[in-house]
């Protein structure tokens, strides 16, 4: 009897295990960004590492265990290496169902600053503002221009001032007349 | 035979938050929805068939190995979840109208204000520099 609620637990466990990974490889095509992607990766590995722990148990394969270590490892290095390097360009599919992601461009990144250049700056700040439009420029600001040149947490991928000074140009006016 | 039945239900319950991970991962239809989704099965799953694993064999050599993985997850998983979810804010990958409140968005208003302060501070500079 124990046998039959043991096999059944455990041909139980490896379809649901099974089943949660083609569910998040179904994300992972459909994810309509480069972080749904991710996230389904994640997933996915955190469905693989269970499967793994489950067959350790169950089979005497404890010499397995430094697999789960570099499984865990492989995890976090992955997304934390793609979420760093998302930021500048992300490719969206096309068609993509998140609301309010399609008015994404690359010359949204530069729009705030360059539009303080002519107007008196923080003025145009402190009024009223919907919040989708200067988002975008939120973390440059924090690490770039602070003082502190050493810590590299928001410097790398991201369009420095001396790059918006670059670009500023063309995207500027689009943007101003945008707005 | 009953640690064996005990270690096939925790294993059970942690496929049971996998599959919970890619349904929401599925259902979800914001990247910060499916971000909550995903972090179940990479803790609570990974804690439940590591102490299967812990019942099966209970040595020292192999529990404190489980504690490494699980320590390390604990302290990574935040991490990571934190790196993916700063990235999507500044894509705009989320939805406005799922939130709440937005509480980051008064952090980046004083650092834009800030911003903008300091251009304005550093191209009066070079102008009289230049001029």
């Amino acid at each position: 009897m124990s046998e039959i609620v043991l096999h059944s637990l455990v041909v139980a466990g490896s379809v649901l295990l099974a089943a949660s990974v083609v569910i998040a490889l179904f994300r992972i095509v459909r994810g309509p960004s480069i972080l749904d992607r991710m996230i389904g990766t994640d997933v996915v590995l955190a469905s693989i590492m269970c499967g793994l722990g489950g067959y350790m148990a169950l089979s005497d394969r404890t010499d397995l265990l430094p697999v789960l270590i570099v499984l865990a490892m492989l995890g976090f290095v992955g997304s934390v290496s793609v979420s760093r390097y998302v930021s500048k360009s992300d490719s969206m599919t096309p068609g993509a169902e998140a609301g309010a992601l399609s008015e994404f461009s690359a010359s949204d990144w530069h729009m705030p600053r360059d539009a303080d250049e002519p107007s008196p700056g923080s003025t145009s700040v402190s009024q009223a503002r919907p919040s989708d439009d200067v988002t975008e420029i939120a973390d440059p600001t924090y690490d770039a221009h602070a003082d502190s040149g050493g810590e590299g947490e928001g410097t790398g991928p991201d369009p420095g001032p001396d790059d918006a000074e670059h670009v500023s140009d063309g995207d500027g006016q689009e943007s101003n007349r945008g707005s | 035979m009953v640690l064996d039945i005990i270690s096939a239900v925790l294993i059970f319950l942690g496929a049971v938050l996998s599959l919970a991970a890619a349904v929401g991962l599925v259902r979800f239809g914001d990247l910060l929805s499916r971000m909550h989704a995903s972090a179940k099965p990479q803790v609570l799953g990974l804690v439940l068939v590591a102490v299967a694993i812990a019942i099966q064999f209970p040595t020292w050599a192999t529990v404190t190995t489980l504690a490494i993985i699980i320590s390390f997850q604990l302290v990574t998983i935040p991490v990571a979840t934190h790196m993916v979810g700063r990235a999507g804010y500044r894509t705009k990958h989320l939805r406005r109208s799922m939130l709440y409140r937005d509480e980051l968005a008064e952090a980046v208003d004083r650092a834009e204000a800030r911003e903008i302060a300091w251009e304005r501070q550093r191209g009066t500079g070079t102008d009289h520099h230049d001029g």
